[in-house]
């Protein structure tokens, strides 16, 4: 008797646990901290469990517990311990007061998820492409794309291509190939219609009545092509619903996997539902949106619409930390399903094993073979690396790149990490800089002045002060129904007027009515003469409070054109969306209920103006419906922090944004409690006097990046020339600039050597060599406090086994000292890791690099003493930096001189003078509180000088400090903000006479980190050619580098068969007092059998070298030798 | 070679002195010597201060090199710092400054019990000698009126728990070395300025175009009489030959109105100390130093060479 058991496997009740301390003892459950974590070079992980439901037929649902192991945290997470803390709590966690998470902590490095940019989900987009007439034979290069996400956040691509006999093809992905299936079977396979049906409903945007007014998308040859694509149908011999089905499951069967077994109705059933149009789950629906899609192609092949740019910012998405999580995790269980699924089967298969099929614990014991812990640990390991490991590509057009390590170095680098968006690796490779360009659509939403130049230029740009993404969440911090959100939507639009596309009554298209998609759902019509008032009753509603429509709302009107965007009503709830607040006009300003967030495909066809109080050249044909709130709203956080940004030439700002984030700044507060591998800290900081509202805003006073410097432009020395600086040396004996680099050593005694031995190893001073005693202590750790010179050890380790000692020794050319040691104390006996943090000082030298904020960098070329720096003689001021004027004129930081004279104003009053730039900008709604006499910025700085009795230009009389004298010209002197970067001389300096040479040449090696010199390249010789400085030349290419005395057979002319002889052991004589004699070396030619040719020749290692080369491919070279200048 | 003399007699006339500020003339001298006088104020003058620190313990939150700096930066008594030797060269000790006649060894012991924060002074060091002992500012404070209760300068401030021990030795030094042994603040001088109104031209001018004229000056060098509506000089050293008035003039049309002439030997000296020493001391130690200085080229004077050396100079050194 054969009974037929069924088991379903599901996974069901995932939970994570808040990251909890491994301990041996089960009873006290204690919390990791993110700092312990960051101390100990671990992960910040909680514990993922889920049930594994069974159940077997119909019967009951057995559940068991499996460990999903190690889930990733991301701090100030719901289920972070920070979570929600107040500053005091946040710094007894040994946390920054203003800690904000967002990043994950793994193997102690911080990593943030990148931005990435995406394609607009759910939002079909007409394109062009040249790759897509390559596909196939009749292939055209245009097709209508649709990025289809599901609630999961999970993604499928569909491409509707435009074949050159008039049909279509809808193409998508599976497993790694793409299939093309014709329009018309698809349309017959999602419902049972008529085709008739059919024909109406793809050639509703075309009557014969309408002409080529506005709006008309349709042409009379969609009638064609409809008729077209039904005839390939009936070509097929498919003619109805069901045969359409069974042709799709025919041609699916061998690629869906685990249904291979099924109908073939249900294969298609599941091809319709996993691939084609996954957002929506009624073939409705989905018939509807490839309907329309149908429509816009032909639209686009008629040239009565224009192809969408994909590198707009209008129809790009963002890809978020938590979806790149979310669908990776996804794709793991599911595969570790299917794998359970297969090892089952193998099982069964394998009957000689006794296997209990219907016993759980059998089943149980099979699935163990499938370690689930894997799971956590590859969403780990796709944190740490930023690569993903998938076999299907999640729909994403990169593999690598999607964590980056989030740096420390200032505060500015650090959050600029969280507002960075990346366009995609696959674009830094283009040739093309077309997707670098900045395109009118990202404006408000990213900024155009933080990109960085140089290679990443323009595809990692930065999301502007404003700009905010739509989330997930809502402000409480829970799920948001999003099914809820469009039936209210969809109840709202009813209301003012738009005809359900369901059920199915009328045929109707474009002119006269609009069609509405709300997240790429066909929803309904809107008659184009209501659908103006709708849109604007649309946006009074999502500002209104009651909340009927979410305030992120995206109403993406596209009204009626001539052959422009193809038109229609495209609304979008959808997480990961831009968005930014501006005034909405038509509201009263008095509630301030009149902020509304839009999106950037609906910014396109709105009319926003600069609150500068004019209307933007649109005079009255386009009246403004909406306002910026601010304009410095379209700079970053970084861009924002330039003063009077407004006033610079716009390069010189984009220098700033780079070097703001290679500033040695104040780097953290809880800096004792941090274990980086390299920090930089800036010792005395000063807050800016010239400063714009956005230092006040983002709280940057916190960790300040620069110092009030006094600065005098003046050429005094010739040490300013090309961009130097001299530096006033008692102003740096004071304390300017002083700063110091903390880098942390970990050392783990349990990944060292090799394990196989498995020796105990600890740290402890050795007995015997007592010369270490001064540097490290018993416990085999450094004295805290202590310096430690270059290749001195700072700790020593004892292996038990062998019974030796040894030492780990500094390397590097500076001497540092030993700020902090920690040990770990899970290991009570013998810890097992260490962290050592030396401090490196780095008081300013010769050769350091600063920079003012206007992108006006310079190297510090002498510490002039202060006696002989220009001096005031009414004040007795001597500068504390000179810089050239010569840095002005062709980069026009204006604004740098503007800050000039600010700082001096400011000074004097015992203020800061707010930089916000563009000031002028915006309307001034009350006249009172500003300086009114004040005409321009300029006049207004000015006249805070001269009522302090200074140059109304921000100039001095000053005395030259060698003579007394008065200097002839009066000199721009005043405050300036300067910033110290990171690049200093003590880690690039290169210095080398003799040391290693390589093995194979006999040249001297590169590298700094090895002793190695700098290259004397070709243009460097041609140089030393052109002077005819052939001795030094020789010095350089030869004696100091790889001179050689090759001994050459003048017979045969080889250099590679002498032979050494060895001398034959002759008694020599010593007589006292001389050297011993030296015995002529005997060398002989090998092939000639003879040393009678033998001569010496100095030449370059490397020929020598050469001759062997080539003697190893056959090649004989000979050298003819004469002698003299014959 | 027998030049003529250029021996000049300098006169100084002080017009204001206080512990730590002084304002003289210099007259009757020229550029050379008064900018060397400034030379010496800023950078030969010595003084004591902190130069070498021993920590013994740390628990701050400021770093080892931190706190030494502050230390260094604390301005001294410095009266004996002209009679003491050099650590340099200073027989008594060999050189590694340690000893009495080179250093001063300061001692400092702070620790925070309570759940105030402690500041830690400049009033927490101990010196081995009592002439030698962090500048008190609290008594020219009071003495302006300010009632503050001035604790001295802070070097680090600790919490609960948190400990600061060290031993500090302070030596001698001049500022060209280290910032820390300058005992001036600021020393600076300037022209004495020769106003001269062209009362004629002057007169040709409206009262607004005097006014106009008058305001133009940044810092208050005239004012307009309000009775006979005539323009003054208040203040001739308020002014800071930025030539506004010049220029203003030049505007209206009236170039000539007035005639504004550095007297190439008459200087306005402002010195500020740090408290070190006083600023009386601070002058009359910066002209022996310049003499000492003076002396070491003096020295040479005999041979033939230095005249050779020096040309008219020589002449010029052997007068003065």
């Amino acid at each position: 008797m054969l009974f037929l058991t069924t088991v379903s496997l599901w996974l069901g009740k995932p939970e994570l646990y808040p990251p909890q301390k491994e301990r041996n003892l089960r009873t006290t459950r204690e919390a990791l901290l993110p700092y312990e974590c960051r101390q100990a070079k671990i992960s910040y992980t909680g514990k993922f469990m889920a049930d594994v439901c069974f159940q077997y037929d119909e019967k009951a649902v057995i559940r068991e517990k499996f460990n999903f192991g190690q889930f990733p945290i991301m701090l100030q997470s719901k289920l972070c311990h920070l979570r929600g803390l107040d500053p005091k709590k946040l710094i007894s966690y040994k946390e920054e007061a203003s800690e904000m998470g967002g990043y994950f902590v793994m193997n102690g490095l911080e990593r943030v998820v990148r931005l990435l940019i995406a394609p607009k989900r759910n939002y079909p987009m007409s394109m062009v492409r040249n790759s897509f007439s390559d596909r196939r034979e009749g292939y055209t290069d245009k097709a209508v794309v649709i990025r289809c996400v599901r609630e999961d956040q999970s993604s499928v691509t569909v491409k509707l291509y435009y074949l050159r006999n008039g049909s279509a093809r809808l193409g998508f992905w599976v497993q790694g190939k793409e299939y093309l299936l014709p329009i018309g079977i698809v349309l017959k396979a999602l419902i049972d219609t008529t085709d008739h049906e059919i024909y109406a409903s793809l050639t509703s945007c075309y009557s014969d009545k309408q002409g080529n007014g506005k709006g008309a998308v349709g042409t009379q040859l969609v009638g064609e092509r409809a008729k077209i694509i039904l005839d390939e149908v009936r070509d097929l011999a498919l003619f109805d619903h069901r045969q359409c089905l069974e042709h799709i499951g025919q041609h699916f069967q061998p690629v869906m996997e685990g249904l291979g077994k099924e109908k073939f109705s249900t294969i298609a059933d599941a091809v319709l539902k996993d691939y084609i149009f996954v957002h929506l789950d009624n073939n409705y629906d989905k018939f509807n949106l490839l309907i329309f899609m149908a429509q816009k192609l032909f639209s686009l092949i008629d040239q009565t619409s224009v192809p969408d740019n994909p590198d707009s910012l209008q129809n790009q998405d963002v890809l978020l930390p938590g979806q790149l999580i979310t669908i990776y995790l996804k794709e793991k269980l599911e595969d570790w399903l299917q794998k359970a699924k297969k090892l089952l089967e193998d099982e069964i298969s394998n009957s000689s094993k006794n296997f209990e099929f219907c016993s759980l614990a059998h089943v149980k014991k099979v699935m163990d073979k499938n370690p689930s812990k894997q799971i956590s640990s590859a969403v780990e390991n796709m944190l740490k690396t930023g690569r993903l490991v998938t076999q299907t590509g999640l729909d994403l057009q990169q593999r690598a790149g999607f964590t980056v390590q989030a740096e420390r170095l200032n505060f500015l680098r650090f959050i600029s990490h969280f507002r960075a968006v990346h366009r995609g690796a696959s674009f830094a490779g283009l040739r093309t800089t077309t997707v670098r360009k900045l395109l009118p659509e990202s404006w408000g939403f990213l900024c155009p002045v933080h990109t960085p130049d140089g290679e990443p230029c323009g595809l990692l740009n930065h999301l502007t002060s404003t700009c905010r993404i739509t989330s997930y969440f809502n402000s409480q911090g829970k799920v948001r129904d999003f099914f809820k959100i469009r039936m209210s939507i969809l109840s709202v639009l009813i209301a003012v007027g738009m005809i359900p596309s369901l059920p199915k009554l009328v045929q109707m298209g474009l002119p006269d009515v609009l069609n509405v998609l709300l997240d790429g759902r066909m929803v309904g019509y809107i008659s184009s003469s209501e659908v103006e008032k709708i849109v604007a009753h649309l946006r009074r509603l999502k500002v209104s409070s009651s909340h009927v429509i979410p305030d992120d709302l995206e109403v993406g009107y596209v009204p009626l054109s001539i052959s422009g965007a193809y038109p229609g009503l495209y609304l979008f709830t959808s997480p990961s969306r831009f968005v930014r607040p501006v005034k909405n006009l038509s509201i009263s300003s008095e509630e301030n209920q009149n902020i509304e967030l839009i999106g950037p495909f609906e910014q396109v066809f709105m009319e926003i103006r600069c609150p500068d109080g004019g209307d933007g050249g649109r005079k009255d044909e386009f009246p403004a419906t909406h306002e910026e709130i601010h304009p410095t709203g379209m700079l970053s956080v970084v861009a924002n922090l330039t003063p009077w940004s407004d006033h610079n030439q716009s390069p010189r700002n984009m220098y700033q944004c780079q070097m703001a984030k290679q500033t040695m700044a104040f780097s953290l507060q809880a800096l004792r409690y941090r274990a980086d591998q390299k920090l930089y800290h800036l010792q005395t900081p000063q807050t800016p006097i010239v400063r714009t509202s956005t230092y006040t805003k983002y709280n940057i006073d916190e960790y300040p990046t620069g110092t009030n410097a006094i600065v005098a432009v003046l050429a005094y020395t010739g040490y300013d020339m090309e961009d130097a600086m001299i530096l006033n040396k008692s102003s740096v004996e004071r304390g300017m600039y002083h700063g110091q680099i903390y880098q942390t050593e970990t050392i783990d005694l349990s990944d060292q050597g090799n394990r196989s031995s498995r020796s105990q190893k600890m740290f402890r001073r050795s007995n015997i060599d007592t010369s270490v005693r001064s540097i490290i202590d018993s416990d085999g750790l450094p004295y805290v406090g202590q310096m430690i010179q270059p290749d001195e050890p700072y700790c020593s380790i004892y292996d038990e086994m062998a019974g030796t000692t040894r030492t780990m020794k500094r390397k590097g050319s500076e001497a540092v000292i030993v700020d902090y040691v920690s040990v770990d104390v899970k290991n009570k006996k013998h810890p097992q890791k260490v962290n050592i943090r030396f401090r490196h000082p780095r008081n300013p030298v010769i050769g350091d690099k600063f920079s003012s904020r206007h992108g006006q960098k310079g190297v510090c070329s002498q510490l002039w003493p202060d006696v002989d720096m220009p001096f005031c003689g009414a004040t007795g001021m001597r500068p504390d930096l000179i810089i050239n004027p010569h840095a002005f004129p062709s980069r026009m930081t204006i604004a740098m001189l503007m800050e000039s004279v600010a700082a001096k104003g400011g000074c004097l009053n015992g203020e800061f003078v707010n930089a916000t730039p563009f000031r002028s900008s915006v309307k001034k709604t009350n006249v009172g509180d500003e300086e009114p006499n004040a005409e321009t910025l300029v006049d207004e700085l000015g006249s805070t000088l001269i009522k302090k009795g200074f140059n109304y230009h921000g100039l001095e009389v000053l005395y030259s400090g060698v003579y007394g004298t008065e200097l002839t010209c009066e000199i721009f002197i005043g405050p300036v903000y300067y910033q110290r970067l990171r690049h200093m001389v003590s880690d690039k300096y290169q210095v080398r006479s003799t040391g290693t040479v390589d093995q194979v040449t006999r040249q001297p090696i590169k590298g700094r980190k090895k002793g190695g010199g700098i290259r004397f390249g070709e243009m460097e010789r041609d140089s030393m050619l052109a002077h005819g400085a052939s001795y030094l030349l020789h010095d350089r290419l030869h004696t100091c580098s790889d001179h050689h005395i090759a001994d050459v057979c003048s017979l045969c002319g080889s250099i590679l068969t002498s032979s050494f002889l060895q001398p034959q052991k002759r008694a020599v004589r010593e007589i006292g007092g001389l050297p011993p004699g030296k015995a002529p070396k005997r060398v002989t030619c090998h092939a000639c059998r003879t040393s009678k040719g033998m001569e010496t020749v100095a030449m370059p290692y490397v020929f020598k070298y050469l001759a062997a080369e080539l003697a190893a491919m056959n090649i004989k070279m000979t050298l003819q030798l004469s002698s003299g200048a014959a | 070679m027998e030049g003529s003399s250029y021996q000049r007699f300098p006169k100084v006339k002080i017009r204001e002195l206080r512990d730590d500020y002084a304002k003289f003339e210099l007259r009757d001298t020229d550029a050379s010597m008064a900018n060397a006088l400034r030379r010496v104020m800023i950078a030969e003058v010595p003084t004591i201060a902190i130069d070498l620190v021993e920590i013994e313990v740390n628990s701050s939150v400021l770093n080892d090199e931190f706190i030494a700096h502050r230390l260094g930066l604390i301005p001294l008594t410095s009266e004996r710092a002209m009679s003491m030797r050099f650590s340099r060269d200073c027989d008594a000790c060999d050189g590694d400054g340690q000893c009495e006649f080179c250093s001063v060894e300061f001692h400092l012991r702070a620790k925070c019990h309570s759940d105030q924060t402690l500041d830690v002074t400049s009033k927490d060091l101990y010196s081995s000698d009592h002439t030698v002992v962090p500048v008190d500012f609290s008594d020219s404070a009071a003495a302006s009126g300010e009632a503050l209760d001035t604790k001295g300068i802070i070097i680090v401030k600790l919490r609960r728990g948190q400990e600061l021990r060290l031993r500090a030795i302070a030596r001698k030094g001049i500022g060209k070395d280290h910032a820390k042994w300058s005992p001036a603040a600021t020393v600076t001088f300037m022209y004495e300025p020769n106003i001269h109104i062209n009362e004629d031209l002057m007169e040709t001018l409206t009262l607004e175009e005097k006014r106009t004229w008058v305001e133009s000056c940044p810092t208050r060098v005239f004012e307009l009489d309000p009775v006979t509506h005539q323009v003054m000089v208040v203040d001739p050293e308020a002014y800071t030959y930025d030539d506004e008035v010049i220029k203003k003039a030049e505007a209206m049309g009236k170039a000539g109105l007035v005639d504004i002439t550095a007297k190439e030997d008459s200087f306005i000296f402002t010195v500020e100390s740090t408290g070190a020493i006083k600023a009386s001391q601070l002058i009359l130690n910066a002209i022996d130093i310049l003499k000492q200085k003076l002396d070491a080229v003096r020295l040479s004077d005999d041979t033939v060479e230095a005249d050779d050396q020096f040309g008219e100079l020589g002449a010029h050194m052997r007068g003065g």
